[in-house]
C-alpha cells in the first residue's frame, strides 16, 4: 500500500497549512495594528521625537545597547533609560564620552548638536512610555 | 546515537507495514492531525492554567457566551460527520453519486456553523469584546477563531472532494482521497466536542 | 559534475568561506572588546564590529545558498543553467557592493554614510541586522531577483522536482520579505513589529526550505535513498515548520509593545518548534543507516548529520529554554538570547552551507571525493568547529544565567556594567574557544590544499 503516503498528499498538507497559518498570522497581524495605538504611546510622537529615532539609528546606537530588549547585549538597555538616568544624565554622558579608562569599553563620541541631543532624548522618553507589559523586570533593564 | 536510530526506525514513515486497515486515509494526513492534536492540546492546557490563574473573571465572563448557538453547532458539527460516514460507506460500495451527495450535505452542514459561528463573533465585537478585553476572551476569540479557520479549511477539503467525486474520481479500489477529507473533519468535529464544553459550559 | 553550468558554484562556494573567515575574525575582535573594553577604539569601536559580525554572516550564507542552488538546480532540473553568464554577472555584483559596503562600515562614520547613500530619502538604516545603506539594500533586491529569474527558468524548461520546488519558494519568500526592510515606521512598535518579519520571517521560516531542500539533496546523493522517501520526509518536516514557525513569530512580541495575547500564542506555537527540528535529526540519521550505497565522501555525511544535530540543539533546545513568556521575561536581551543565536545559526545555517559545499566541491574540483588525508583533515575541523560552537553556546548560556540572577531576579538589582564585570571569566573562556574555532575553520580551508598522491577517482 504505498499509496497510503503520497508525496503529492505531503505536497498539499504542506501549502495547504503554510497557507492556513499565514492567514491566521495575518488575522493576528490585522487585530494587533487596530489595539495598538492603545499600547504603542503613538499619541506622543513629534516631529522632534522622529528626529530622535533618527539620530538613534544612524549613530547605529543598536549595534551595542538593546532597546526594548532588542539589539547588542554589550551596553545597557536603553528603552527605560530616561526613566533610570532622566534626561540631564543622559545628555551629559553622551557629551563626555568615550571616558578613556583604559581596559573599559569604550562608547565612541558621536559629535551630536544640542538639536539632536534634546530629540534623541524625547525618542527615549517616548520609548519608556510604551506599553510593554511591564518589561523589564526592574529599572536596570 | 542507537537510541535516535531507534526511534528513526521506529517512526520510518516509508516501511510498508502500515496499511490499510491499520488506519483510515492517508498516512500524512495522520502526522498532521497529531500535530493539529498536540496544538490545540496545548491550547487546552495553556487554557486550564489561565482558568486557574483568575476563576472569577472566567466564569463571570463565560456567562455572556450565548449557550443556544454552541448548542446549534454542536448538533450541526455531529450531524455533518453523520453524513461524512455515510459518504466514506457510499464510495466503499462504489457510489460516486451518493458520496457526493453525503458529503454536500456535510459542507452545508459545516456552512451553517459558519454562518452561526459569524453571527456570534459579530455580537462580541458589536459588544466591544475583543481579544485584548480579558484572558477569558482571550482564550474564547483564539480557540474558537483557529477552529472555525480549521472548519472553513475542511470545507474547502469536502468541496474538493465533492468535485473530484461528482467526475467519478474514486472508486471502489482508490477512495483515499475521501477517506484523508474524512479523517479531517472528524478531526474538527472532535475538536469542537472538547472545546464547546471546556469554554461554554464548565465551571 | 554532470552539468558544465554547475561550475558557476564555485566562486560563490570561495567567497562564502572567504567572508566566513571575516565573520569569525570580527567576531574574536568582539569578542575581546567584552572583557577589554577599549581594544582597537576608536579604530574599530563594537557596534562596527558587530556590523561587519553580522552582516558578513548575512552575505556569506546567501552566496552559500546561491552557490548551492547554481549546483543543484541543474542536476534536478537535469539541464543546464538558464544563464551561466548572469549567474556569473551576479556574483561579482554582489561581492563588489558588499565589500563596497563593509569598507563603508570601516572607514566611514556611520551617521556620515547614512547622509552619503540617500538614508534621507528613505530611512532604512540603523536597525538590527538591517544596518545596510539604501544602495547596498536595493543591491540586495536586484541581486535576489536575479538569482530567482536565473533559478525559475531554470526549473521551468527541466524536470520539477520537490527540492527545486522547495528551494524556489524558499528564495521567493526570502526576496519577498526583504521587501519589509525598507518599512521603517516612526512607530517603534510597528517599526518592530514588521523587522520581525524580515527576521524571523527568514530564519525560523523561509530560510528553514532552503535548508530542508538542501539537505534533502546531500542526503539523495550520498545514501542513495529512493527520491520519493527523501522528499515526503521534506514535505513533513517544512510542514512542522510553517505551522509552528509562522505564528512562532510571536515569542518575539511579548514585550515590545504589542498586545497581550501574544504572550499565549507566541509561548504556544514557538514551544512546537523544536519538533521540526527534531524530525529532521530523526530523518537524516535514518536515511543515513538505509543508505543503498557508500558514498566516497564520508566528510560530507558528516557535515549532513551535524547539521541535524545542532541545529535541533541550537535552534530547537536553546531556542525552547528561553521562549516561553514568564521565562523570557526574564531573559529577554541577555546572554542566553546570543548562545541561542550562535548555537541556531551556525547549526542550522553554516553547517547547513558547509555541508553542500562539503559535497560539491570536490565535484567542481574533477573528482568524487577528496583523498582521505583531505576529509581526515575535515573532519577535523567539523569537530573542532561544532565543540568550540557548543562550549562558546555553554559559556554564554552560564554567562546569561548569572546576569539573570544578578540583574533582574535579585531583590537588590546590579547595574548593567556592574554585571558585566562578574561575567568577565564566562567571556575569557569564550574568547579562547573561539580562537579554537578559528583554528577549525583555517584547518578546514587547509583541507582544500592538501596534496596527496591517490586522490578517490570520479
Amino acid at each position: 500500500m504505498s499509496a497510503i503516503f503520497t508525496k503529492s498528499m505531503a505536497r498539499n498538507v504542506f501549502y495547504g497549512g503554510g497557507v492556513f497559518f499565514f492567514l491566521l498570522f495575518l488575522a493576528l497581524t490585522f487585530d494587533s495594528m487596530r489595539v495598538l495605538p492603545t499600547r504603542d504611546n503613538s499619541q506622543n510622537i513629534t516631529a522632534n521625537v522622529e528626529h530622535g529615532k533618527k539620530v538613534w539609528e544612524t549613530n547605529n546606537c543598536i549595534g551595542c545597547h538593546t532597546l526594548l530588549g532588542e539589539g547588542a547585549y554589550f551596553a545597557p538597555e536603553l528603552g527605560n533609560v530616561y526613566k533610570r538616568r532622566g534626561p540631564a544624565f543622559i545628555k551629559g554622558w553622551i557629551q563626555g564620552m568615550p571616558t578613556g579608562v583604559p581596559g573599559r569599553r569604550q562608547m565612541p563620541q558621536f559629535n551630536l548638536t544640542e538639536q539632536e541631543l534634546d530629540d534623541l532624548i524625547e525618542f527615549l522618553k517616548y520609548t519608556s512610555e510604551i506599553d510593554t507589559n511591564n518589561w523589564p523586570p526592574n529599572i536596570e533593564g | 546515537m542507537t537510541k535516535t536510530q531507534n526511534i528513526g526506525t521506529r517512526l520510518n514513515i516509508s516501511t510498508n507495514t502500515l496499511n490499510k486497515e491499520d488506519l483510515p486515509g492517508d498516512f500524512a494526513l495522520w502526522i498532521f492531525i497529531f500535530a493539529e492534536m498536540l496544538a490545540f492540546g496545548v491550547l487546552f492546557v495553556a487554557y486550564a492554567f489561565a482558568r486557574a490563574k483568575d476563576v472569577a473573571i472566567f466564569n463571570e465572563s463565560q456567562l455572556t457566551l450565548s449557550l443556544s448557538s454552541g448548542v446549534i453547532n454542536t448538533l450541526v458539527l455531529i450531524t455533518s460527520s453523520y453524513f461524512v460516514v455515510r459518504g466514506v460507506s457510499a464510495i466503499k460500495h462504489g457510489s460516486s453519486k451518493h458520496c457526493a451527495y453525503f458529503l454536500t450535505g456535510a459542507f452545508l452542514l459545516g456552512g451553517v456553523f459558519v454562518c452561526v459561528k459569524m453571527w456570534e463573533f459579530n455580537a462580541k465585537f458589536s459588544a466591544g469584546i475583543t481579544m485584548s478585553t480579558n484572558n477569558f476572551y482571550m482564550f474564547y476569540l483564539s480557540l474558537t477563531f483557529f477552529h472555525f479557520m480549521h472548519v472553513l479549511m475542511g470545507m474547502v477539503i469536502l468541496g474538493y472532494i465533492i468535485i473530484k467525486s461528482l467526475r467519478s474520481g474514486y472508486s471502489v479500489q482508490d477512495y483515499v482521497g475521501v477517506e484523508t477529507g474524512a479523517s479531517f473533519w472528524h478531526m474538527v468535529d472532535f475538536l469542537w466536542i472538547i472545546l464547546f464544553p471546556l469554554i461554554y459550559i464548565i465551571r | 559534475m554532470k552539468y558544465a553550468s554547475q561550475a558557476v558554484a564555485k566562486p560563490y562556494f570561495i567567497a562564502a568561506i572567504a567572508l566566513f573567515l571575516g565573520q569569525i575574525l570580527f567576531g574574536l575582535i568582539m569578542g575581546l572588546q567584552y572583557v577589554v573594553g577599549d581594544f582597537l577604539f576608536p579604530a574599530i569601536p563594537f557596534n562596527v564590529a558587530r556590523m561587519v559580525h553580522t552582516n558578513l554572516l548575512i552575505v556569506w550564507l546567501l552566496f552559500g545558498f546561491m552557490g548551492a542552488s547554481y549546483y543543484l538546480i541543474p542536476e534536478e532540473s537535469e539541464t543546464e543553467l538558464f544563464s551561466p553568464k548572469l549567474a556569473i554577472i551576479t556574483f561579482w555584483v554582489f561581492l563588489v557592493a558588499g565589500a563596497i559596503t563593509v569598507l563603508g562600515y570601516l572607514m566611514v562614520p556611520y551617521a556620515s554614510l547614512a547622509k552619503w547613500t540617500g538614508n534621507d530619502l528613505l530611512n532604512t538604516m540603523g536597525r538590527e541586522f538591517l544596518e545596510q545603506p539604501l544602495p547596498t539594500k536595493v543591491g540586495i533586491v536586484l541581486v535576489a531577483l536575479s538569482w530567482l529569474f536565473n533559478i525559475v527558468m531554470t526549473v521551468l524548461k527541466g524536470r520539477k522536482t520537490a527540492i527545486s520546488m522547495v528551494l524556489t519558494l524558499g528564495m521567493l519568500g526570502l526576496a519577498a520579505f526583504w521587501l519589509f526592510s525598507f518599512y521603517n515606521p516612526v512607530n517603534l512598535v510597528k517599526d518592530k513589529f514588521y523587522w520581525w518579519w524580515v527576521v524571523h520571517l527568514w530564519v525560523e521560516g523561509v530560510w528553514e526550505l532552503i535548508l530542508g531542500a538542501m539537505l534533502a539533496f546531500v542526503l539523495i546523493k550520498v545514501t542513495g535513498v529512493d527520491r520519493e522517501v527523501i522528499e515526503k520526509w521534506l514535505y513533513v518536516i517544512i510542514t512542522m515548520t510553517l505551522v509552528t514557525g509562522i505564528i512562532g513569530t510571536g515569542h518575539h512580541y511579548f514585550y515590545i509593545g504589542l498586545p497581550e495575547y501574544w504572550l499565549w500564542w507566541g509561548s504556544i506555537f514557538s514551544a512546537l518548534e523544536p519538533i521540526p527540528f527534531l524530525m529532521m535529526t530523526i530523518f537524516a540519521f535514518n536515511m543515513v543507516n538505509k543508505r543503498r550505497r557508500d558514498h566516497p565522501n564520508k566528510a560530507a555525511v558528516i557535515w549532513a548529520l551535524g547539521t541535524s544535530v545542532v541545529a535541533f540543539l541550537g535552534a530547537g533546545l536553546w531556542g525552547f529554554l528561553h521562549t516561553l513568556a514568564p521565562v523570557n521575561y526574564y531573559t529577554h536581551g541577555t546572554q542566553l538570547t546570543a548562545a541561542h543565536g550562535h548555537l541556531a545559526f551556525y547549526g542550522a545555517y553554516a553547517l547547513v552551507v558547509l555541508t553542500m559545499i562539503s559535497y560539491a566541491m570536490p565535484i567542481l574540483r574533477g573528482r568524487a571525493a577528496n583523498s582521505e588525508k583531505a576529509q581526515v583533515m575535515e573532519m577535523w575541523s567539523f569537530w573542532l568547529m561544532t565543540v568550540s560552537m557548543f562550549v562558546i553556546a555553554l559559556l554564554l548560556t552560564g554567562a546569561g544565567i548569572v546576569q539573570v540572577w544578578l540583574q533582574r531576579v535579585s531583590e537588590t538589582p546590579m547595574g548593567f556594567m556592574a554585571v558585566q564585570d562578574q561575567l568577565a571569566i564566562f567571556y575569557w573562556a569564550r574568547e579562547a574557544v573561539g580562537v579554537v574555532f578559528l583554528i577549525g575553520l583555517l584547518l578546514y580551508i587547509w583541507s582544500f590544499f592538501v596534496k596527496d598522491k591517490s586522490p578517490v577517482l570520479a
